[in-house]
């Protein structure tokens, strides 16, 4: 059945796309399947009736569930081809990168998906460089309770990669 | 004073203006408090490490390009038989039919050549291989790499009856025992004739295209300029339920299933040749080189992005069940002794799968 789109997808797409792919490969470490996860949230949104004011807190949220519905249903993809993007690509300044390998990501993203929703999305809208404000309004929580949820979140995965260091 | 939240202490890490100034205070004269909003900045820190965004920055226009087509796309249209479309011809000419054509003749691998037409292909069984919207606008257009030529393209004719249908296609029509809820009234009978589309390989044109779309064309091995293949399919016939909006509301519907035949090349030899072409995906390619193992099963191609797939059974046969991400839609699709049905509607899979086990 055909349906209408709504008129304003553009504008929104060409303001939110990048954060939308940002969310996305946060949970799943891959372009390609980052932007798959934002085509599909994109063409929900162009169906949905969101108000345009909301649309941003909307779309960081769809994403994050999406991304987390793929790592949690297993149907993401190990091909050779994304083993040598995801290498070719993970160049990261950052310190703390010094101590974890690939494989403690891949562990974490993993984790993610084990954690309560509400902590998981949270946690990846506030890395996505969400205020707290934004995440509080876009999760429907009060502003408080976003430090208690991300923190909760944090020490969890934390004890997931202590979990395995000790076990190796 | 009692010691500020978890929360808290995770919040001045991010953002101390959101923390009130007596918890500021607090947390710089409370050990217990430092210890804790170290530990909260070394979990944050490793998590934060884990979960950046390594990957490169999207490029917003052909994201954007990509949503457009998906938007501006025609509604989904899972069904594959040709009773199914408006025009089996204009339904041929997409660029859907040409991952088909490819899939066809992919699925005839291990046939000699021959100087005469020889089947090549008879569908005993259909399978989905998923593609996105974007691929499947991308795949190459065969008609841009040789001449394609329709027979029988009569599209589908209205008859009064089933028995009229029954005449005129040859085929039994399915009996709908029960039909699902929301579905009323009588049925309109279509009928479509047998269908031919002949692709004849012309190296010149195959050049001129990869030219014009400035990539570079694989040299065509020897032989292959000018041989054919031919894909045959119908007769076929439907029954068609409509709802008051005039939406389809429960299609029935049977056909011959499609035969291909070759002249003039090894089967390998085009085959290898099509999955070189630019433009056909990847994953799409190994997915369709897998369906040569008993030359027997018809790739469906359907858009991953709008539809999902299963599979079931109907009446012993191993059938195939499509359903739109929207729940909107949903088909089932088996093929028995040759003849492919297809139940298909505004439905949800478990009501055309019972429309389908019930068909008399």
């Amino acid at each position: 059945m055909a349906t209408s789109v709504r008129p304003d997808l553009e504008e929104v797409f060409r303001l939110e796309y990048a954060r939308v792919v940002g969310v996305a490969a946060r949970v799943l470490g891959s372009r390609d399947q980052a932007e798959d996860v934002a085509q599909e949230v994109f063409l929900s949104f162009g169906r949905s009736r969101v108000q345009a004011g909301e649309a941003g807190g909307w779309l960081a949220v769809a994403a994050a569930h999406t991304a987390l519905n793929l790592i949690r249903s297993g149907r993401r993809r190990t091909s050779r081809e994304e083993t040598v993007a995801a290498t070719e690509h993970a160049v990261v300044p950052d310190v703390a990168d010094t101590v974890l390998t690939r494989e403690d990501r891949s562990r974490v993203r993993a984790a993610l998906a084990t954690l309560p929703r509400t902590q998981a999305v949270a946690l990846v809208l506030r890395h996505s460089g969400l205020s707290y404000a934004e995440v509080a309004t876009a999760l429907d929580l009060s502003p408080g309770s976003i430090g208690t949820t991300v923190r909760r979140a944090e020490s969890a995965l934390r004890k997931e990669l202590n979990r395995h260091a000790s076990s190796d | 004073m009692r010691h500020p939240t978890e929360g808290v202490l995770r919040r001045l890490l991010d953002e101390p203006a959101g923390v009130s100034d007596p918890d500021r205070r607090h947390v710089a004269d409370c050990a217990q408090c430092l210890t804790n909003l170290a530990a909260a900045r070394s979990d944050a820190a490793v998590v934060g490490a884990a979960l950046t965004d390594t990957t490169p920055a999207p490029d917003v226009a052909a994201g954007w390009a990509r949503l457009a087509a998906a938007t501006h796309a025609t509604a989904p249209r899972p069904a594959a038989a040709p009773a199914r479309r408006g025009r089996a011809g204009e339904w041929l000419r997409r660029p859907a039919a040409a991952a088909l054509a490819v899939g066809v003749v992919l699925a005839g691998a291990g046939t000699a050549a021959a100087n005469d037409w020889l089947q090549i292909f008879r569908t005993e069984e259909v399978a989905a291989v998923g593609l996105r919207t974007a691929d499947l606008v991308a795949l190459p257009d065969l008609t841009a790499y040789g001449d394609v030529v329709f027979t029988g393209d009569d599209g589908l004719q209205q008859v009064p009856d089933a028995a009229t249908a029954e005449e005129l296609s040859g085929l039994d029509l399915p009996e709908v025992d029960a039909l699902p809820g929301g579905v009323i009234g009588e049925p309109e009978y279509q009928v479509a004739g047998e269908l031919s589309a002949t692709f004849t390989f012309s190296a010149e044109k195959a050049a001129q295209a990869a030219a014009e779309a400035g990539q570079s064309l694989p040299a065509p091995p020897p032989g292959l300029d000018g041989s054919s293949v031919r894909l045959d399919a119908g007769p076929g016939v439907a029954q068609v339920w409509t709802s008051s909006s005039g939406i389809p509301a429960l299609v029935v519907g049977r056909a011959v299933a499609p035969t291909a035949f070759s002249s003039g090349v090894q089967f390998e030899t085009l085959r290898d040749y099509l999955l070189s072409l630019p433009g056909l995906p990847g994953d799409v390619a190994d997915q369709l080189r897998t369906f040569t193992a008993d030359g027997s099963t018809l790739p469906l191609p359907v858009p991953s992005d709008y539809v999902t797939t299963s599979t079931a059974q109907v009446d012993g046969e191993e059938a195939t069940v499509l359903e739109t991400r929207d729940r909107a839609l949903a088909a089932v699709v088996w093929v028995e002794d040759g003849v492919v049905t297809v139940v298909a509607g505004v439905l949800d899979t478990d009501e055309v799968l019972s429309v389908a086990r019930a068909l008399g």
